[in-house]
């Protein structure tokens, strides 16, 4: 392709009714996913989503081949009596549920399901994919993400599970925060903590599984990682850092997309690196404050350790 | 109906900590009183973790009756944050977190309403002067303050600090305990500090709470009462201190 065959934005915007709904999912699941991600990244649990987000393309390709088997028509759109959704919700689930059941110390065996989750979604979604060949496109769209394949009805579903999951959170706000990061000293001021963990890993699970059906498993891990750690390396507050997520977030995928057809490159890796650039730039202008940090702890070292 | 002063903050009734049913440590009776800064000393693995964990009922009693008076209001600074330094935020978010208890979080505007609270607390713990860096710049000193400020924010009866001074020189542990001991005598605040300096505990505590699951110890009391116990003694004793409170130890470690 030259240069001249190039697409151009003007062509994407030419054709953004048939763009719509797939650059918007983009947007919409990337600020979602950024809002989340923050509690995902500094409660240092990165692993998490990429865990659930490959159970999550299990959970639908075992719905693609449950159809399949059944001959049921429409497998691929949802019609089955095992929706691709059912089948994403029903395997976050069990994998959330298995990681919140681990009560060892210092979430040894929690690292271990981790692992098993991720790598056994994986290789299912594979191996399941290998057997419902009239579905192989639709496995790689939920690993690797979708150029154009998001229907209206997929849509408007994660509009409204996004709608109702941020409309939550920012209303919990600052109890959310409190039961992630110093859950013991608000369980001894009697905020209900246990709740407050359920509704995040449950909103997890319900966030990553709808996302992961619309926009694939690669850039759901991708969104819910990387903006977060870009955000919260230049916000001042953890409420900072959740705002400036969901906005790398939206514009990670909302960007990517755009990007990917600019360059006719994969959706989910455009989407994927442009989160990535945003690290590198978040690095980059909170270099001077990681130095003066640095050059205030070196100061300190000098006078003594507890300086007042 | 009891002054304030004589009322009960936490009481200890047989109390008996643990794990699945199965006792630590023996029985152990206390009351806690508003004014009384006491400190829960003994030595590593001797079950200082678990009695704090049930006194703040974050872990189940094996057995015994622990009681709150009535309306009393408890803060908690553990020794660290769940998710470790990362977690950005200045010092007056940090102080601000401490003022949600219970359902009040849902108020989004509650924080707002209440800065004059934040700003009171971070002066009396000394913070005030650094309210607007970002909590990680801090020292490990001023991040103490900062941490008592969160506390104090929610008008407790009884402050609970796990190991304050971990990390900081002898200047630094000094100034924290100063901070709470003024602490006390302005609020007539109940505190239980935990440490394994027992040194500088002595030096600023008026009650004592001694755990040695080697020896089946627990004492708790005034420092005086606490002291005549031999386990204490030897502890005392084995840790090369001199006191005055704490003298009559013979070498070896008993009287």
């Amino acid at each position: 392709m030259t240069a001249a065959d190039a697409p151009t934005l003007a062509q994407f915007f030419e054709a953004w009714d048939l763009f719509r709904d797939p650059a918007l999912s983009g947007a919409v699941a990337g600020a979602l996913l950024g809002w989340l991600g923050v509690y995902v990244v500094l409660g240092r649990m990165v692993f998490l989503s990429a865990a659930l987000s490959q159970a999550a393309g299990l959970g639908v390709a075992l719905a693609f081949w449950a159809g399949a088997a059944a001959g049921t028509a429409g497998a691929s759109t949802g019609a089955s009596w095992l929706s691709p959704w059912l089948g994403s919700i029903g395997m976050t689930g069990l994998a959330t549920l298995l990681l919140l059941a681990d009560r060892s110390p210092g979430g040894i065996r929690r690292e271990a399901a981790l692992g098993f989750a991720y790598l056994a979604g994986a290789a299912g979604t594979l191996a399941v994919g290998t057997r419902i060949a009239a579905e192989a496109h639709d496995i790689d769209t939920l690993l690797f993400g979708s150029a154009v394949a998001v229907v209206p009805g997929d849509f408007r579903l994660l509009l409204a599970v996004a709608a109702g999951l941020l409309l939550l959170h920012a209303w919990t706000v600052r109890g959310m925060a409190q039961a992630a990061f110093s859950s013991e000293a608000a369980r001894v001021r009697g905020l209900p903590v246990g709740l407050l963990r359920i509704l995040l890993f449950g909103s997890l699970a319900v966030a990553i599984s709808v996302c992961t059906r619309v926009i694939g498993a690669l850039p759901v891990f991708a969104l819910s990682v990387l903006p977060a750690v870009a955000a919260t390396r230049l916000a001042p507050s953890v409420r900072g850092a959740l705002l400036l997520a969901t906005v790398f977030g939206a514009l990670s995928g909302f960007a990517g997309y755009v990007v990917a057809f600019l360059y006719s490159l994969p959706v989910g890796a455009s989407q994927t690196l442009l989160a990535a650039v945003l690290v590198a730039a978040a690095f980059l202008a909170g270099l001077p404050a990681s130095l003066r940090m640095r050059a205030a702890r070196y100061r300190r070292g000098i006078a003594g350790p507890g300086t007042p | 109906m009891a002054a304030k002063e004589d009322r009960v903050v936490l009481a200890a009734r047989a109390l008996e900590v643990g794990y699945r049913g199965r006792a630590l440590l023996p029985p152990v009776d206390f009351e806690m009183r508003p004014g009384q800064l006491w400190g829960l000393i003994g030595p590593n693995g001797a079950g200082k973790t678990t009695l704090l964990r049930t006194l703040l009922g974050l872990q189940p009693r094996v057995a015994g009756e622990l009681e709150r008076g009535d309306g009393v209001r408890v803060a908690y600074v553990p020794q660290r944050e769940d998710a470790g330094p990362g977690v950005p935020g200045r010092a007056k978010d940090v102080v601000a977190d401490g003022l949600d208890r219970g359902w009040s979080f849902l108020d989004p505007v509650a924080h707002w309403r209440r800065r004059p609270e934040v700003r009171r607390a971070l002066a009396e713990a000394g913070a005030a002067a650094f309210a607007n860096q970002r909590f990680l710049e801090l020292s490990e000193g001023q991040k103490q303050r900062v941490r008592v400020a969160g506390a104090l924010v929610s008008s407790p009866d009884l402050l609970v600090l796990d190991e304050p001074t971990s990390a900081m020189d002898q200047a630094g542990e000094h100034a924290v305990f100063d901070l709470l001991e003024a602490l006390r005598v302005s609020r007539n605040l109940a505190v239980l500090v935990v440490s394994h300096h027992a040194h500088l505990m002595l030096q600023h505590v008026t009650h004592l709470l001694f755990v040695d699951r080697e020896c089946r110890t627990v004492a708790a009391g005034a420092v005086d009462e606490v002291l005549s116990d031999p386990c204490v003694r030897a502890h005392f004793a084995e840790g090369g201190f001199e006191h005055p409170q704490a003298s009559g130890v013979t070498e070896g470690g008993r009287p």
